[in-house]
């Protein structure tokens, strides 16, 4: 038996059994999960957890399922990186990367939510799973799908470049490119999840999927040792993630794990879209959505689901929000890599260059343990970088054309 | 023959619009039926949360027109895109 009592509409309260359900059927509020805690603190310690497989799994009692974990065995558990370079050259006491540009098995904290998402979509016995995607999410969907056994429905804007569709397409998943601007796809997947009994999973499975996003919160505070940093900067889409990983160190306080949490969470977006920060800024809890322009894709989300929570818990923390521009994205993208040796997609780079602004404004202290939250690989982004890279050395295939290269590579590196 | 549809929207009204009967005017024009769930209106701005029914055409339209004064119109789910 698992752990989780049932869901609850997070505006009015209502509360309603473990079925694929996602929207209060009185206010249209969200639902949320609800655990039994006083359970899961007789279950869980920090030696059980120990004890277990190094996946997102070993925290299974904080996540939405009711049996055994099924997809995703080898998913979570990514490694944090003491990011001493980075600090080094930003001036900064203790820098953390939390880096999910090597998850499993497709390389974004995508892979954590599919997983706990087609675990429950099996628990529920759906037989299909269904997304609509322009990268991430449609890759872990393919991938997961793929290993553990379902019929897969995939929804594409037809106008998605070919090297996105390739990352899905390889897994075989049943693609489908829609004709049409991004509102009506969105529109046309809401009426395909609720005239067919699919596992759409960020629509019906969305109060489950949504919790996988915890195991990062989770995963950030074992591997400091059992404690909460001062500060975490998270990117900000639907401003799921935010959220989450706020619930997550909450509930390791809840449980008992740790004693306080004072950490400050900072939210991250694209001056492209940036409903959110918008909203922060202007000291309202009304996101105004906007239609995206930004390189930074995966961050896209002009109508952000839970915007308003992500402001509640960044408000509630102490922390606050920022964007920043394409080419700082640029910037602290070429920066992560250079100084950590890790290549972040576009998302990664709005992190890093969301805490460089939020260290200039000071609102994070020099002095903080920083943790940054980096959730997807570079490679998926890579044609952001062209033109925009260091220079190639260019050479004849003998020793005198390398040594002149060599000249200008220490002439360079003398400046 | 077009079926009666029913779409759960959430409205955003910019400050100009907030006095005006908009959401009325459009149910009437369109013969739309609007069912409000939840709603916050301040000076400066205004939401509502609700459900429209109507034949899919007369709803589409009602949203068009809605959209044509200024109101935005999403998807309670959000953008289910990501």
């Amino acid at each position: 038996m698992g752990h989780v009592k049932g869901l609850k509409c997070r505006e009015c309260g209502r509360e309603y059994p473990i079925e694929p359900i996602y929207v209060c059927e009185f206010c249209f509020g969200p639902l949320e999960a609800v655990y039994d805690y006083a359970k899961i603190k007789r279950a869980l310690s920090r030696k059980s957890i120990e004890r277990r497989p190094k996946t997102l799994w070993r925290y299974k009692e904080l996540l939405p399922i009711d049996g055994e974990p099924q997809v995703g065995l080898n998913s979570g558990f990514t490694p944090l990186v003491k990011a001493e370079n980075l600090a080094k050259f930003l001036g900064v006491k203790e820098l953390y990367i939390k880096d999910d540009t090597v998850a499993h098995p497709t390389l974004s904290f995508k892979d954590r939510v599919v997983a706990v998402a087609l675990t429950k979509a099996k628990e529920f016995g759906f037989d299909t799973v269904a997304c609509a995607s322009t990268g991430n999410l449609a890759h872990a969907v393919s991938a997961h799908g793929a290993k553990s056994g379902f019929n897969r429905f995939i929804f594409i804007p037809a106008t998605l470049e070919q090297s996105k569709i390739l990352a899905s397409i390889v897994y075989e998943p049943n693609l489908v490119a829609v004709d049409g601007n991004y509102d009506d796809v969105n529109r046309l997947c809401s009426e395909i999840a609720n005239k067919y009994r699919w596992a759409f999973v960020n629509i019906n499975i969305r109060p489950f999927y949504a919790e996988g996003s915890k195991t990062i919160g989770f995963e950030i505070v074992e591997q400091l040792g059992w404690e909460a940093p001062d500060s975490i900067v998270v990117p900000c889409a639907s401003g799921s993630l935010l959220t989450k990983v706020w619930k997550a160190l909450k509930e390791f306080k809840e449980i008992g794990i740790i004693k306080e949490v004072e950490t400050k969470i900072y939210g991250a977006q694209a001056t492209g879209c940036s409903p959110i920060s918008t909203a922060f800024k202007q000291g309202t809890d009304v996101i105004r959505p906007v239609k995206p322009n930004t390189i930074a894709k995966s961050l896209a989300i002009g109508n952000p689901a839970d915007g308003y929570y992500a402001l509640q818990a960044v408000r509630e923390s102490g922390g606050a929000i920022e964007d920043v521009s394409d080419e700082e994205i640029i910037d602290a993208i070429k920066l992560l890599a250079r100084t950590e040796g890790i290549f972040a997609e576009t998302a990664g780079g709005v992190t890093l260059a969301t805490y460089i602004k939020l260290l200039k404004e000071g609102k994070i202290d020099k002095k903080d343990c920083t943790v940054l939250c980096i959730t997807g690989n570079g490679l998926k982004t890579a044609e952001v970088l062209d033109g925009k890279t260091a220079e190639v050395y260019h050479i004849k295939p003998n020793l005198a054309s390398f040594e002149e290269a060599l000249q200008r590579i220490k002439n360079k590196e003398g400046k | 023959m077009s079926e009666l549809k029913k779409l759960r929207v959430r409205l955003t009204f910019p400050q100009e619009l907030i006095k005006e009967p908009v959401l009325f005017r459009m149910a009437k024009k369109f013969d739309v039926m609007p069912n409000i769930r939840r709603a916050r209106v301040t000076d400066t701005f205004g939401e509502m949360i609700l459900e429209l029914e109507g034949l899919e055409e007369n709803l589409e339209q009602g949203i068009n027109s809605l959209r044509e004064q200024g109101v935005v119109v999403e998807l309670i789910e959000g953008d289910i895109i990501e």
